[in-house]
């Protein structure tokens, strides 16, 4: 026996549908968690550079903590740890509007932020010295120098591993499946039991993912260009 | 860069087919040479496959498999065969198969018209049906009972599929295995878990306090439990029916049955006469 492809199954029926339906769940999720990560990751990745201790310990609790517990565990915690500790009403209410969506998003969002963290403070460690102490000796704020001038130059340097971890991020926003969040892979997964044709369910939902992820590669590398600063960063090479 | 792409889109594309292809070579040579039958079965299905408290994987399905299958498949190759047990889940199990992981799927798998058309299914072993598992005084009482409610089920498996289709109004959320669906229901995230009723029984057999739960409604779908194996292979087919028939004629399989569901069994579920005649039917009986 060998394998009989049938493609047909993926527009024939309410495939087409489900992957759409699939497709836009999981750039929602993606995107929301992705804000979330970037913000705590921001947020979190500066604290750790600042010179003030306590600041950076709890910096260093939240990256530590949350990167080192796997994303599919903060994904129960987030749907089965947290809503027991609300009350009953308001349960109910989250439970009718789509909780597994925004438990899965923070629980993705969240982790991310974690990882996300280490890299700016990466980006920020890149940054020589001087130019933190210019900074403050032109007269700007601890704040002012950070948010004027050391986190717009280390966004620019981390694009790269951003992207890495963007990519990262949208491909693990299938683990939310696991409670029940209708997403790409959960509705290729849909596919297979209506049709029982996996192979071709799973290969549609890896082009998908892979045309994603190439797009969202693409349009990071034209950010990367468009704000590089003329003289900054040597570009042997050039990117892309 | 765009080679790149096409090579890579290629290889994706190549994957599937590669594995297939071993699947030309007959079920019942590869189980001869290496004397051994690898079974794809679950882990949480109390009780026909499941870990128990001794750490041991055992169950109604992997007995029929030990007892009834097995000896059967001896007889035909003519060697003493070992049996290798592998977790198996709804969606994995198919593609499991046709990747020759596995050379019997037993489980919990229901026969159905489009499964057939993937792979084959030996004689049925067991028949149960769709019920509901409810927080006892729940007002869901039956399939017309669940518009508008939150109701749980596992994915891959057909119940989702029936109430999608009769109940379109019903929440479904699709957790792809059964723990999370049944912790969803212990906490209140869903009214209602769906599942076939002899797992239900199960299930709230194993809940904290088995008296507040009860499994209700009348069957909303017939599941008929098979063994399911690669297409086309005949020869292999007729050999795990033929352990089963045997049992059946015997009456082994009724003792085996009784082991587990009998009174005394790990979950009592007394066989109907309806059941039963329907088992014996495809015998010819």
């Amino acid at each position: 026996m060998s394998y009989q492809f049938k493609w047909s199954v993926l527009w024939s029926g309410q495939s087409g549908h489900w992957l759409l339906q699939g497709l836009i769940t999981t750039l929602e999720l993606s995107a929301l968690a992705w804000v979330l990560a970037v913000a705590l990751g921001i947020l979190s990745g500066a604290l750790r550079t600042v010179p003030f201790k306590p600041l950076r310990a709890a910096a260093v609790f939240y990256v530590e903590f949350f990167r080192n517990v796997p994303l599919l565990v903060w994904m129960f915690f987030w749907y089965f740890g947290v809503p027991p500790l609300l009350p009953r009403g308001v349960q109910d209410w989250l439970f009718d509007h789509g909780a597994e969506f925004w438990a899965g998003m923070l629980a993705l969002g969240v982790y991310h932020g974690a990882r996300m963290s280490e890299v700016i403070r990466s980006g920020i460690l890149a940054i020589p010295r001087t130019q933190f102490e210019a900074s403050v000796a032109m007269g700007l704020s601890v704040w002012q120098a950070y948010r004027l001038v050391i986190v717009p130059i280390a966004l620019r340097l981390i694009v790269p591993p951003i992207t890495n971890e963007s990519l990262n991020l949208l491909k693990n926003s299938s683990v939310a499946l696991t409670i029940s969040v209708a997403e790409l892979t959960f509705q290729t997964r849909q596919i297979e039991t209506y049709t029982a044709r996996a192979f071709e369910a799973l290969t549609a939902g890896t082009l998908i993912y892979l045309v994603l992820c190439v797009s969202i590669a693409w349009v990071m590398s034209s950010l990367e260009r468009r704000y590089a600063i003329p003289g900054l960063i040597a570009r042997v090479g050039g990117p892309g | 860069m765009k080679r790149g792409l096409v090579v890579l889109l290629a290889l994706v594309l190549m994957a599937t087919p590669l594995s297939s292809a071993f699947a030309q070579s007959q079920t019942l040579d590869k189980i001869k040479e290496a004397g051994v039958l690898t079974i794809g079965t679950r882990t949480g299905s109390p009780p026909f496959a499941y870990i128990n408290k001794n750490n041991e994987w055992v169950g109604f399905t992997i007995d029929l498999v030990e007892q009834l299958v097995i000896p059967a498949i001896s007889k035909e190759v003519g060697k003493p065969i070992k049996l290798t047990k592998k977790e198996s889940t709804p969606p994995n199990r198919i593609p499991l198969l046709n990747g020759n992981q596995v050379d019997l799927i037993a489980g919990t798998m229901t026969d159905t018209p489009e499964r057939r058309q993937s792979v084959d299914f030996s004689l049925t072993f067991f028949l149960t049906g769709a019920q509901f598992l409810v927080k006892k005084g729940s007002p869901i009482h039956g399939i017309n009972d669940i518009a508008g409610k939150r109701i749980a089920t596992q994915q891959g498996s057909t119940n989702a599929k029936i109430i999608r289709e009769k109940v379109p109004t019903a929440q479904l959320r699709e957790f792809p295995d059964q723990p999370a669906a049944f912790q969803a229901l212990l906490q209140g995230q869903v009214d209602a878990y769906t599942n076939d009723g002899i797992q239900l029984y199960g299930l709230k057999a194993k809940a904290p306090n088995p008296t507040d739960w009860e499994v209700v409604g009348d069957f909303f779908s017939e599941e008929p439990y098979g063994m399911a194996m690669r297409k086309g292979e005949p020869k292999f087919k007729q050999v795990v029916d033929a352990g089963l028939k045997q049992g059946f004629e015997s009456g082994k399989y009724f003792e085996i049955y009784d082991k587990w569901f009998g009174p005394k069994g790990e979950l009592p579920y007394p066989m109907s006469p309806q059941v039963k005649a329907y088992l014996l039917k495809q015998i010819g009986k």
